[in-house]
């Protein structure tokens, strides 16, 4: 190899914000061969997405590239004139991006949008650049192109829209495509498409990836490379089969320890923090390794109880008979004649379509269309479903935040369908929600203080405010934070440390029963692990009941005793989490499971091999 | 569940230890944070600050009324008869004096007597004669009335002096500002919360009422109020545009209501049982007022300048009220006398960019993509 596609050496890039210098990447070394995936893997804040903008300048106004060299092709990007590097994007080096849905202009046809790019950088008839859109739209994937070619976004469902953007960033034949976090948006099953996708025309194109995420699984899918950014720095880069099979630097262990996998053996998840201590003094941050001693391991894989499934008779009502030696050793069933905490029969939740003037009803959306399912007392029941599939809208029906259609939510007997004002309000004491986005579920105005007090002010507990603030207190340290924190506003916190919190809140009234909706989706994997970590704790503290909602098998399967797996509002399949897992019955599930990005190391040799040989092939051809 | 000192937990990993920081910002003090550093808000902001004052303080500024006198034996106030009439009219001096007051005949009237008098012995609604104020000429009327040293602003063909006037026409400018606008907001603040938060019919109700009233010219429906009742004051005024100007706010927040409902601490607030009073003041009507506050600021701009169009046209607050409007329609008779144009239009002027400018200042430093990016 003479030249490298794209070399970056010592790159600083800072943001000079009102409150001071922000390093967002301080001093980070990349090289990317011709043909090469280079995967950049971190947490958010860690500076990858600065990175990949300032290969290609597009960074915000108060962001300057301090120093470093960022070479193509030998020459160096930083110092170019933005006309000259205007002709160099898209043609040389393009970019997709996190959200197909706001990444094409939606009063445009998707043809328009992409020979438009056609015909910005090549000298073709309008004709042409039609005929090579078209060809294009069947390179990606997307099906019936002739007629596609003449869509707007809005008829295109996510997956294919993200499909328009890849062939969009290919239709001027790149060397080098940045890929920022293009599948994250997207669910598992169409994830593992559009990654198959990508691969695919990096092997027969020869084009080289920069592709940015912060899930170590699709780096395993997808890298040959691999470099692993913290806090602006670059902590480890090699590759991929070595970094996943002896990581060096404590954070990537951390890192890969910390995210729940469909085999994980531990029944609490590692933390970051297990692995490294980061002490900062000023600007400067040294990282320290910590050893795991044998008793925290130990610890992790045995602390905790085992899975909790429904009563043996039940079982085999449900078509998942116990069998002696089939389970984990420390599984329980629930004993026979318990009563479920909750059981939700037949829940309907159907949203009319009103159309005209007069709002007549047209139609109905059938969010959830007949579901049923018991809860035991102490359980976890997982619910997983790609989006759209009616998993939240179920959850915000059985806590009565919409109004169910049809069919009995019984709550301890009670049918909570048809309980209202007081009865309701009471109810809310036992049963609550926690929501996914940590930003959106706190309100701005409130103190730490005022928002933990308040639930306790509507169900009338404590007696003075004092009371009330002392619990508000312990709460916040039940959480993992501290009493110090109550004047503060939300938006002082993390996303992590605000979803602590909102548990907290959740907690406030002293529920028995939680449903939890998607609560750590949005969080990092290292955080996501915390909250994992704490969800666990609590219930077996509290005897807690939870319905745990994702879209992210691994998760569900960390944390539930039994699944149900929703499709189109209704549940497919129902039985004990590992039994699902480990033998699916129908094929929605079966495809699901078989979406989830996979990161062993044979599974990623296979993926080199199978690289080598279209390599090979390539260009032999 | 009992919810005591939790024992020590060996597998949690607490978040990083804080670092000692500033007390907590709430959202107003964030806001304001934002707002001092725009030079021209600031400055904005203190003009209306200052023009405040000067209405506040206009009777002790320019008058022919004292400030405070004791008379008989009395304190007495008559400059209070500029805000209201009668109260001056109850007052033994002004009785006594035939609310004619001069240092002189105070003395006649009570030889114990004496007064603090305004900075400048001018009157808003009247020409000051002759020897009024000892030693002193008469304004000069007609086409004379040009500035000078007595008249620092000049005349009008009346002789009113036009700093007098000028000084009393603030009062009218904010009252007229705050009270039109003070009516729209309660109105389109309460429309629009009820539209956005309960939705349905009521909703479609409410929607197609804001689109009427967004048909109605506001500055027709005065001229035909004014030509009905008999003796139109500003008051009369400033209700029609309160009544005519809320349909933007309205919407705005009906929006706001729309979008913040979905939220999912508003939702959160309802599964902890929170009922439907305490979802609308507590959680969402805080979150809501911030963008309804530049609307608001520029809807006091447009009605100081809809009230000084009104008594250009001869419409406005009959005299004896002092408006700048009324001034500017004394000045187009002679573009000769240019004071009468110049002095209340640059007032005009300052007064609407005063609040344009803060209205657009509160929207940068309210703007909700600064909010998280405060973080």
């Amino acid at each position: 190899m003479s030249v490298p596609l794209l070399e970056i050496e010592n790159l600083r890039t800072y943001f000079h914000t009102d409150d001071g210098v922000v390093r967002a990447v301080d001093g980070v070394s990349l090289k990317i061969e011709e043909g090469q995936t280079l995967g950049v893997v971190g947490e958010s804040g860690s500076g990858k997405t600065v990175t990949a903008y300032s290969v290609m300048r597009l960074l915000a106004p108060t962001a300057r590239i301090e120093s470093g060299r960022i070479a193509f092709l030998g020459k160096d990007l930083v110092g170019l004139p933005e006309r000259e590097l205007r002709q160099m994007r898209g043609r040389d080096i393009s970019m997709i991006f996190q959200e197909p849905m706001t990444s094409l202009n939606p009063v445009y046809t998707v043809g328009w949008q992409v020979m438009e790019a056609i015909l910005l950088h090549q000298k073709v008839s309008r004709a042409e650049a039609r005929r090579r859109t078209i060809a294009l739209f069947r390179e990606v994937g997307i099906p019936d192109p002739e007629t596609r070619v003449d869509a707007y976004p809005h008829q295109l469902s996510g997956g294919q829209k993200q499909r328009v953007m890849i062939a969009m960033a290919l239709s001027c034949d790149p060397k080098l495509l940045i890929a920022d976090e293009p599948s994250t948006a997207l669910d598992v099953t169409i994830q593992a498409q559009i990654l198959d996708i990508l691969r695919q025309l990096r092997d027969q194109r020869g084009m080289s990836i920069l592709f940015i995420t912060h899930d170590l699984g699709v780096i395993a899918e997808i890298a040959d490379h691999v470099a692993v950014m913290f806090q602006g720095r670059l902590v480890e880069y090699g590759p991929v089969l070595d970094i996943f099979s002896r990581p060096q630097h404590p954070y990537t262990k951390g890192l890969m320890a910390c995210r729940p996998r469909l085999h994980t053996p531990y029944k609490i998840l590692p933390t970051v923090a297990d692995f490294m201590e980061v002490q900062s003094r000023g600007a400067e941050l040294t990282i320290v390794e910590k050893q795991m001693p044998p008793e925290r391991l130990a610890q992790l894989t045995t602390q905790g109880r085992g899975r909790l499934l429904h009563p043996r008779s039940r079982l085999a009502q449900i078509g998942h008979p116990w069998e002696e030696g089939q389970h984990a050793p420390d599984t329980t069933c629930v004993p026979e004649g318990q009563s479920p905490l909750l059981s939700v029969q037949e829940l309907k939740v159907h949203f009319p379509i009103r159309r005209g003037l007069l709002m007549r009803t047209v139609g109905h959306v059938k969010a959830v269309d007949g579901i049923s399912f018991d809860v035991y007392r102490g359980q976890t029941l997982g619910l997983v479903g790609e989006s759209g599939c009616g998993k939240t809208t179920a959850g915000r029906a059985i806590v009565r935040l919409l109004e169910p259609t049809a069919g009995r939510i019984l709550f301890d007997g009670q049918d909570l369908a048809r309980l209202s004002g007081r009865q309701l309000r009471a109810m809310r004491r036992r049963m609550q929600i926690i929501f996914q986005d940590p930003y959106g579920s706190m309100n701005p105005r409130m103190t730490i203080e005022a928002a933990l007090t308040e639930p306790m002010v509507i169900q009338g507990i404590g007696h003075s405010s004092r009371e009330r603030r002392d619990r508000a207190a312990a709460l916040l340290e039940e959480v993992g934070l501290e009493a110090a924190h109550l004047r503060r506003y939300p938006h002082e916190f993390s996303g992590g440390q605000r979803q602590r919190i909102c548990i907290a809140r959740a907690l406030a009234v002293e529920p028995e029963f939680l449903i939890c909706d998607e609560s750590v989706s949005a969080l990092d994997v290292s955080v996501q692990a915390q909250v994992l970590n704490l969800l666990k704790r609590l219930q077996e503290k509290h005897h807690l009941t939870y319905i745990f909602i994702s879209h992210d098998l691994s998760v569900v399967k960390f944390m539930a005793d039994m699944i149900a797996v929703m499709k189109d509002g209704r549940i497919v399949e129902f039985g004990p989490s590992d039994t699902i897992y480990a033998h699916p019955r129908t094929e929605y599930t079966r495809q699901l499971i078989a979406a989830v990005p996979k990161d062993d190391l044979e599974h990623i040799r296979q993926r080199q091999a199978a690289r080598l040989a279209a390599r090979a092939q390539r260009l032999s051809a | 569940m009992t919810l005591r000192s939790p024992p020590p937990e060996p597998l949690t990993a607490g978040p990083p230890a804080s670092r000692p920081r500033p007390p907590s910002r709430g959202y107003w003090s964030e806001v304001w944070r934002r707002y001092r550093q725009k030079r021209l808000g600031v400055l904005a902001l203190l003009y209306v600050v200052a023009l405040s004052l000067v209405a506040l303080l206009s009777p002790a500024i320019a008058g022919t009324k004292p400030v405070l006198c004791r008379f008989e034996g009395r304190w007495q106030a008559p400059c209070l008869g500029y805000f209201v009439e009668k109260w001056e009219d109850r007052m033994p001096v002004a009785r006594k004096l035939r609310k004619r007051y001069s240092p002189e005949r105070l003395k006649e009237a009570d030889p114990e007597s004496w007064a603090i008098w305004p900075l400048v012995f001018q009157d808003p609604y009247r020409r000051v004669r002759a020897n009024e104020w000892p030693g002193r000429p008469g304004n000069p009327s007609g086409m004379e009335g040009r500035p000078s040293r007595l008249n620092w602003l000049g005349t009008t063909p009346t002789g009113v002096d036009v700093f007098a006037q000028l000084v009393h026409g603030s009062r009218v400018a904010l009252l007229v500002g705050f009270v039109s606008t003070g009516i729209a907001a309660l109105i389109g603040i309460t429309l629009g919360a009820l539209a956005g938060y309960y939705g349905g019919w009521l909703d479609v109700l409410l929607s197609r009422a804001i689109e009427v009233v967004m048909c109605v010219p506001a500055l027709v429906l005065i001229l035909a109020l004014l030509a009905v009742v008999d003796k139109t004051t500003i008051w009369h005024t400033m209700v029609v545009l309160g009544l005519t100007s809320w349909t933007g706010i309205a919407r705005l927040m009906r929006a706001e209501f729309l979008k913040l409902r979905e939220m999912e601490y508003v939702l959160a607030a309802r599964a902890l049982g929170a009922g439907q009073a305490r979802v609308m003041f507590r959680h969402i009507l805080p979150n809501a007022l911030a963008p309804v506050l530049v609307p608001i600021t520029f809807g006091i701009a447009s009605a100081i300048l809809i009230e000084n169009a009104l008594s250009f046209l001869g419409f406005g607050s009959p005299p004896p009220n002092a408006s700048w409007g009324n001034l500017l329609k004394e000045g187009q008779r002679s573009l000769s006398m240019w004071w009468l144009v110049l002095f209340p239009g640059t007032a005009i002027f300052l007064t609407v960019l005063a609040y344009n400018l803060i209205g657009e200042t509160l929207q940068e430093a309210t703007d909700p993509r600064l909010r998280e990016a405060a973080k």
